[in-house]
């Protein structure tokens, strides 16, 4: 009883209401709760369609959406009414999932950063189509089954980040729900920006990745911490590494879910070599402009 | 100050935009509607439009940026053509279903493969079914005049759809003609500005659009909000000549229909060609008249059942196709299902002309007011589907 009016009254006070049409263990809930708590009541949120959206749904705050082939459009229509209405008090965040912005709105996220406009543009990656049921998109990392992959997928995971920072946006940073102050941290920091910003946050999704709902923060932390989903951010062209924690193998990650359970000695020494040789990029390039 | 000159279609168009204050202007060029958004690019450069001109990367986003900003309770003026209209099409079932009263051009062009850069009327008709209203016009008056009206029809709570101005690429848009541009104060009077009742997206005010669960309920409100519209636009039409001394009839216009045997149906901008044929032919003694389609969304049913009793012919010019359809063009398979329920119904004739852009002749219009007197005469209708420009007129095109 008591722990329900506790959670009652947390969610009286917070930004989303409690229950939601998510699986359980999903990362959403989570990440839109942390993000609305830092950025506050003036926002207005836009997202794409599916799974991004079951849980944005329940945000007491202005949001609409689409589908997702419409990522960071409308959101530069309400900019413009905003603007037109003299608004600028008002923060715009534009959410889309990895499938959207890794595929389908690609090039709409592109074209929003290269007109600058000022929004938080948002990716929740759980890499791969998991509203439709699991299906492999353009950020899917390298190895992962899906349903279209059932062999393993062949090719790496498109490095939106770093493509969306070559725009010469003024921020872009990564996230993940397993980190929190992190997070929020850079949402603030985001929201005090002028101009296009983008972050990038890994969402759990123990459905499409196969694991015990109960271990999803686990295991995006062990993502963090094996270096598989480093912590960074980008302001005007200069690479931060905001996490550098003492890097654990790979296989820790890998084989806490059940979507790698495929993978071969020789895949999993490949992907523990791609992962160093990030690691060792994003260290020596820390502090330093990366952008060409 | 209201002042009258030469103007292109295009460019009446922006100024349609100007006076009825458009805020915001997501828009993506391509030929025939480039200088809609190129004037009111300079417009505001000028300083003399207060908008907001988004130049988007394509019209998928065009057109979803417009949602965004009437969500988000500005006025959206947007313009696009053929394949930019194909493109958009995803977007363009957001805002009738939304109920957002966003205000388009369609500057009318032929699809690929099987057209070029000149007008036909598939690009807008294929958006027939997704809740648009569709006003057709025939000069560059009637484009500025129409999108002012547009505001008016689309942004009354009877009705809060998104209106689509569509006319002719080259022949209306490239073509200059005279037109008077009303004075600003005079517009605003008629034009108030835009506020959305059913729900709102500031944090201050913040309304969600009900959520209605039941499809069929939410999809039969749109069906009858096109039914209020009919009133709506005829209401909006009689406001505006009384006004600005001009006026179009509403949906149907009736054009020399007294005392004649059969008539022409015409859209777009061949009903110019259409009306001197017409009078040359009445000269002549042929008992011919010609009806206007301007509202082909939605369409005027109930008007042309009580125009149908007076003529016993009527030849439906269809500058479009539907391959492998019940029969003939689009607006003329509209036409047959409005007359079908009337027990005494005129004899329906079909014509294909005007496709891919090619000019509609005098001529070719001379031969199919022949071909309707001719199936008034002999009680029949000799060919009910005629590809008028396959027919030799012994014309050098």
């Amino acid at each position: 009883m008591e722990i329900n009016r506790q959670f009652d009254e947390y969610y009286e006070n917070s930004y989303i209401q409690g229950g939601t049409a998510c699986c359980p263990g999903c990362g959403g809930p989570l990440f839109w709760r942390m993000t609305l708590e830092a950025l506050g009541p003036k926002t207005i949120i836009y997202g794409d369609g599916p799974c991004a959206y079951c849980a944005i749904r329940n945000i007491k705050l202005p949001n609409f959406g689409i589908h997702f082939s419409f990522v960071a459009d409308g959101s530069t229509g309400i900019l413009a009414a905003l603007a037109a209405k003299g608004r600028e008090d008002i923060t715009v965040v534009s959410s889309g999932g990895d499938g959207a912005i890794g595929d389908i709105s690609f090039g709409k996220v592109s074209a929003a950063a290269e007109r600058n406009e000022n929004m938080i543009q948002i990716c929740v990656d759980n890499e791969a189509y998991m509203n439709t049921g699991i299906q492999k998109s353009g950020l899917t990392p390298f190895g992962a089954w899906t349903t279209t992959t059932p062999l393993g997928k062949e090719t790496p995971k498109k490095e939106i980040p770093l493509i969306i920072a070559q725009h010469r946006v003024p921020y872009v940073a990564t996230t993940s729900v397993a980190y929190p102050r992190d997070l929020q941290a850079k949402l603030k920091k985001a929201s005090g920006i002028q101009g296009f910003k983008y972050l990038h946050t890994v969402i759990p999704c123990p459905t499409g990745w196969r694991f015990d709902p109960a271990k999803s923060v686990e295991v995006v932390r062990l993502g963090v911490e094996t270096w598989v989903w480093p912590l960074y951010e980008i302001e005007g062209g200069v690479l931060r590494v905001t996490l550098k924690p003492k890097q654990r193998p790979v296989e820790d990650y890998l084989k806490a879910q059940n979507r790698f359970r495929h993978l071969s000695d020789d895949q999993i020494k490949f992907i523990q070599s791609e992962t160093d040789t990030r690691r060792q990029r994003l260290l020596e390039n820390d502090g330093k402009r990366i952008i060409l | 100050m209201s002042f009258t000159r030469m103007m292109e279609g295009n460019e009446a168009a922006a100024w349609g935009a100007r006076l009825s204050r458009a805020e915001v202007v997501p828009a993506y060029p391509i030929t025939p509607q480039t200088e809609v958004i190129s004037h009111i690019a300079t417009f505001i450069a000028e300083g003399k439009m207060k908008a907001q001109y988004i130049k988007v990367e394509g019209e998928h986003t065009a057109m979803a940026a417009a949602v965004g900003a009437s969500v988000a309770g500005a006025r959206v003026f947007t313009a696009s053509a053929s394949q930019g209209i194909a493109y958009m099409e995803e977007a363009l079932w957001m805002p009738p279903g939304r109920r957002l009263p966003i205000v388009m051009c369609m500057v009318n062009r032929a699809l690929a493969p099987i057209g070029g850069l000149r007008p036909d009327h598939n690009d807008s008709l294929m958006q027939r079914d997704n809740g648009w209203i569709q006003l057709y016009c025939e000069n560059s008056q009637e484009v500025l005049d129409t999108i002012i009206m547009a505001y008016r029809i689309g942004e009354d709570r009877r009705v809060y759809l998104p209106v689509a101005s569509c006319y002719d690429g080259y022949f209306v848009s490239a073509t200059a003609t005279p037109t008077t541009v009303p004075d600003q104060v005079e517009v605003d009077e008629f034009l108030p500005p835009y506020v959305h009742e059913m729900y709102s997206l500031m944090p201050e005010t913040y309304r969600p659009r009900p959520f209605e669960m039941n499809i069929a309920k939410a999809r039969y409100e749109v069906q009858q909000a096109h039914e209020r519209a009919k009133v709506v636009i005829e209401e909006v039409d009689v406001e505006y000549s009384k006004r600005f001394s001009r006026g179009y009839d509403g949906l149907l216009e009736e054009y020399a229909c007294d005392d004649v045997d059969a008539v022409l149906m015409t859209m777009g901008s061949m009903t110019g060609t259409a009306r001197d044929v017409v009078d040359e032919m009445q000269a002549s003694g042929k008992r011919i008249g010609l009806l206007k389609l301007r509202g082909f969304r939605p369409f005027p049913t109930e008007e042309l059942q009580g125009l149908a009793k007076r003529f016993h012919a009527i030849g439906v010019v269809d500058r479009n196709t539907s391959y492998g359809s019940a029969g003939g063009g689009i607006v003329s398979m509209e036409v047959a299902r409005a007359l079908y329920p009337l027990e005494d119904r005129p004899l329906l004739l079909n014509f294909h002309v005007g496709l891919g852009g090619s000019d509609v002749t005098m001529r070719q219009i001379g031969y199919m007011a022949d071909k309707t007197l001719e199936a008034v005469e002999t009680g029949r209708v000799e060919k009910a589907v005629d590809w008028v420009e396959l027919v030799d007129l012994g014309e050098v095109m």
